[in-house]
């Protein structure tokens, strides 16, 4: 195997994996928050591309600005989801019903995107589209940095807000042990559609970032959500740092295994981790302990 | 025998006679033939999965029917065209060239749109020995079913889309001669058609195969497959893409600084947005095309104004295949001298298979099975424009090689 091509494929991969890891940490928190399954997730995350490929293309201004709009505004939806329709779920039946309900919050997106924007594939064209600089023999395209900066950003925003604030210790508490947390205080239902608002927002700056540098078309989603369930199940359900790891890792055994399998068998390491966590350690590799109680 | 045939009952005809109504007596009360409208029976997706196309197929047969009246019809009748809609599914179609054919007793029929319809649609015709011209239905099943009345209305299949720009590559002198080849292809019949028609002919030259990548059509990101594209630095570059995909492995390629000395692109260079979607770095990268509307070929300049003065818009590549087996089937009504059931088809069939016919998308011929013996016309991007490049015949500019860094 030449080494520059492995390089180059490591340094994509990493690319790659920042991105799932954001993904990969909003899902985290749904589930951590309410063990519900968030299938709509991706379909959100392909919602607010398509935002920016309008904001592009009608408007004319940079895709990145749309994150003013879309994050809080995605914000607004995930905290009306949770307090408007999955909290009012039985929560005998949460598991299963959040499945059936998210999944057809995600057709009906992609119906609504399909109908305003048709099927079309659409990419947004940049004048930095291409350009790219060298890293020792490796090519980093711009575009690509600015979707891996962005999900760093992101995600440290989010360890931040986890760790050092009220919040994020009333989100953590809530995510632990639900019943303790109300006993010590804490409004756990508001605090779990605050949780939601923020698992959303990640959806908002993870499809800015993905509409920077790939098409986009309205079934993109069932293309996204696979890879990420695998990603927090083998990071451990619940678990924001584990989840991030293992989105990394993946991201980049996807990148590196596609020089000797392929695109097409390449995909299927997702799958393959997946099966191998459920056999072999359903609590996930990263510290996950929710599994275990789920 | 289960079907009624009433001139045969009105000749008298014998009733093991399957192919009847096909001599002079057939007439309704033994008027002059001249009279008779010759109908072709069409059967068309313009409903389901296949009517955009489909309605595109029967525009060019009616601009085909319009022009070919306007000068007077063939053989002096007035052609009508009978088109059912088949909804795009195979069992319909079989259906409606039953009826077009045994009932309705059209003298002549044409081909439907799309590989999957137009083989059980052969086959009805087939049965009933009638000529079949089609102008859809490359794939190379078509032309594996031993169909003997069936001819493909268009330049060439899938795999014989490049075959001149294989030949100005193998043409090059050998120190200028382009050494490896890069190929990236979707998962497709139609797309990998064209490109291993490509990469093969180069291998069989001489050329070596430096990087073959496959990838599913819902690949939205080619920076792998364009770092071992790019890692191999292959002076020839094969994509067979159909739009989104080539546009997305350009630009990927472009970020990692990869320079093919030739690129080629199935279909989504003739794309009117490509040149916008990879930045206007365009110059120089080739395409296939099957038909022009400035191919100098002289029913084409013909076919173009009428069909602008009859929809309004220029006709595509669906449109000129319809009308290009209009063509096809006009001059071997004029050539036998007859248009009806029976006799008459086989005289059609035989001139088909014999002859050279010049259509808008240059003259064709046939082999045993069908197949067109022609290539595509190669298109390059030069000045800002997409241009004729090859074969020389037909060129609006020279083939430059190698090509500028985009």
């Amino acid at each position: 195997m030449d080494g520059a091509l492995l390089f180059q494929s490591v340094v994509l991969g990493l690319l790659l994996g920042g991105l799932y890891a954001l993904l990969a940490a909003g899902l985290t928190l749904y589930f951590g928050i309410m063990r519900v399954v968030m299938i709509a997730h991706s379909a959100f995350l392909i919602l607010a591309a398509y935002l920016a490929w309008w904001t592009h293309t009608e408007l004319g201004i940079d895709p990145l600005l749309s994150m003013i709009v879309t994050v809080p505004l995605f914000f607004g939806a995930g905290v009306l989801l949770q307090r408007g329709l999955l909290s009012r779920l039985r929560p005998m039946t949460l598991t299963m019903m959040s499945v059936l309900l998210t999944f057809a919050i995600a057709v009906t997106i992609e119906g609504l995107l399909g109908y305003a924007f048709t099927g079309t594939q659409r990419r947004i064209q940049l004048g930095y589209g291409s350009a790219s600089f060298g890293l020792f023999g490796a090519r980093i395209a711009v575009v690509k940095l600015i979707a891996f900066g962005l999900a760093a950003v992101a995600l440290g925003g989010l360890y931040l807000l986890m760790k050092r604030t009220r919040f994020g210790w009333a989100l953590r508490a809530t995510i632990q042990h639900q019943d303790a947390a109300r006993l010590v205080g804490i409004d756990t239902a508001r605090i779990a559609g605050y949780g939601f608002g923020l698992g959303l927002a990640t959806a908002a700056v993870g499809g800015t970032a993905l509409s920077l540098d790939t098409t986009i078309y309205p079934s993109l989603h069932w293309h996204w959500i696979g890879p990420l369930m695998a990603i927090i199940v083998v990071g451990g359900l619940g678990s924001v740092p584990g989840a991030a790891a293992a989105a990394l890792i993946l991201g980049l055994a996807q990148s590196v295994l596609q020089i000797p399998m392929g695109t097409t068998w390449a995909q299927t390491v997702f799958y393959l981790a997946l099966f191998a966590t459920l056999a072999f350690r359903p609590q996930g590799f990263f510290g996950g302990r929710l599994a275990q109680r789920f | 025998m289960y079907k009624t045939f009433r001139q045969a009952a009105a000749v008298g005809a014998a009733s093991i006679v399957l192919i009847s109504g096909c001599s002079s007596g057939g007439d309704d009360g033994g008027g002059d033939a001249s009279s008779k409208k010759i109908v072709v029976g069409i059967s068309l997706p313009l409903t389901g999965d296949f009517s955009e196309p489909g309605k595109g197929v029967q525009q060019g047969y009616q601009a085909w029917a319009k022009i070919v009246n306007d000068k007077g019809g063939l053989l002096g009748r007035q052609v009508e065209l009978k088109i059912l809609d088949d909804q795009s599914n195979a069992d319909r179609v079989v259906a409606d060239y039953e009826q077009l054919i045994g009932k309705d007793q059209v003298d002549l029929v044409v081909g439907p749109f799309s590989t999957r319809l137009v083989v059980p649609a052969a086959r009805v015709a087939e049965e009933y020995d009638m000529l079949f011209v089609e102008p859809a239905g490359a794939a190379k099943a078509v032309f594996e079913q031993g169909f003997k009345n069936l001819f493909y209305a268009a330049p060439a299949v899938a795999d014989d889309h490049y075959n001149h720009l294989a030949d100005a590559i193998l043409a090059m002198p050998a120190d200028k001669r382009p050494k490896t080849v890069a190929v990236a292809s979707m998962d497709d019949p139609f797309a990998q058609g064209t490109a291993y028609g490509l990469r093969d002919k180069l291998k069989a030259g001489g050329l070596s195969i430096v990087a073959d990548e496959v990838y599913p059509p819902n690949t939205t990101d080619f920076s792998q497959i364009a770092a071992k594209i790019a890692a191999t630095k292959a002076d020839v570059l094969i994509g067979g893409s159909q739009y989104q995909d080539g546009v997305n492995l350009i630009i990927a390629l472009q970020q990692l600084r990869y320079q093919p000395k030739l690129a080629a692109f199935s279909t989504a260079p003739t794309e009117p947005e490509f040149a916008k979607a990879i930045g206007n770095k365009t110059e120089g990268v080739l395409s296939p095309t099957g038909y022009s509307q400035d191919a100098p070929y002289a029913s084409n300049k013909e076919f173009v104004e009428k069909f602008k003065a009859q929809f309004g818009k220029d006709p595509e590549e669906d449109q000129a295949n319809a009308y290009t087996t209009g063509q096809v089937v006009e001059a071997a009504v004029k050539a036998a001298n007859c248009a009806e059931q029976g006799e008459c088809q086989k005289k059609l069939v035989d001139f088909v298979r014999k002859n050279k016919i010049e259509t808008v998308v240059g003259p064709l011929t046939w082999d045993a099975t069908g197949k067109p013996q022609g290539a595509h016309m190669i298109q390059q991007w030069v000045g800002g424009e997409i241009k004729i490049v090859l074969p020389a015949e037909t060129k609006e500019a020279d083939f430059s090689y190698p090509k500028p860094a985009w």
